[in-house]
């Protein structure tokens, strides 16, 4: 086989790796951010870690943002907050967390979120929201 | 911080499929034209040059100066900042260099067989141009990500 095929075959497998090891990574934080909370609200809401450098943030994540109608969103400065970025174990960007109305990170996103996904993840928000006992 | 600067996506597409292009001709181009190879250094050169200076980055003159003013390529200007976009084609730059060391040091020293150091010249030239088909058609920018890493650890000013 020549070298070029040899090339083609060590990108495949390198690629193949790669999303193998952002899927572990994504999953490990995922488990790490949820339950971490942050301030309180009326309504489930949404925590929208972005950046100066994210281009992606710009191109696709605002505009589904935008989609979601009557919606909070906290947008969130993952370099100059980066107290609250590590809570949430943001390691890219554009991150989107879904907060309870209680304020416990419920759903994490970490990437691009299209809006059917974070619709789908508020009215499951607004459900747990619902199913909490109240206290007195 | 709000982003006042605009950066043309048009600029950056063209560019990244300029390098996607090229890898993939020198690449797979030098099993039947060998001297194709030559592609891959020069490419290196481009990225590089076009990094410390804009009006030396070839794909985005092309756009510029051609495919924009003839309204083949409509301009598609955002909110954003360049230097991600730079740090990322400068990271690819420099991989494209490795990639050329590996494949021409050993020709240079008067080996032709094929070895190690050759797969392994083509491989990375060929994830540089992967990156970039990610970022063109997806817009993942791996480089912009690692711009974002560096800030965040204080590294550089993000």
């Amino acid at each position: 086989m020549s070298a070029q095929l040899w090339a083609v075959a060590a990108v495949g497998a390198i690629v193949l790796a790669a999303a193998c090891v952002e899927a572990a990574r994504s999953q490990i934080a995922r488990r790490r951010a949820i339950g971490a909370s942050a301030a309180p609200a009326r309504e489930p809401y949404i925590l929208y870690f972005t950046g100066d450098s994210c281009t992606v943030c710009r191109t696709h994540q605002e505009p589904a943002l935008a989609k979601l109608g009557p919606v909070r969103v906290d947008r969130v400065d993952a370099i100059e907050d980066r107290t609250l970025a590590d809570q949430f174990h943001v390691y890219t960007l554009p991150t989107t967390v879904v907060m309870s109305a209680e304020g416990r990170a419920l759903h994490v996103n970490y990437g691009y979120a299209p809006a059917t996904k974070l619709e789908r993840q508020l009215a499951d928000a607004r459900i747990a929201t619902v199913s909490v006992p109240a206290t007195a | 911080m709000a982003v006042t600067q605009t950066v043309d996506q048009s600029a950056l597409k063209v560019n990244q499929t300029g390098i996607v292009a090229t890898v993939l001709v020198a690449v797979l181009g030098s099993q039947a034209v060998p001297w194709l190879i030559w592609l891959i250094p020069l490419l290196a050169i481009v990225l590089l040059a076009g990094t410390f200076a804009p009006q030396l980055a070839l794909f985005k003159q092309l756009y510029f100066k051609v495919l924009k003013p003839r309204g083949i390529v409509k301009p598609r200007l955002m909110a954003d900042r360049p230097e991600p976009h730079n740090f990322a084609q400068g990271l690819g730059g420099v991989f494209l260099a490795i990639s050329s060391l590996l494949v021409f040091g050993p020709l240079l020293a008067g080996d032709f067989r094929p070895g190690p150091g050759l797969v392994l010249g083509f491989a990375i030239a060929l994830l540089v141009a992967v990156l970039a088909f990610v970022n063109l058609a997806f817009g993942y920018c791996l480089g912009c990500q690692i711009y974002f890493q560096l800030g965040k650890r204080g590294l550089i000013r993000a």
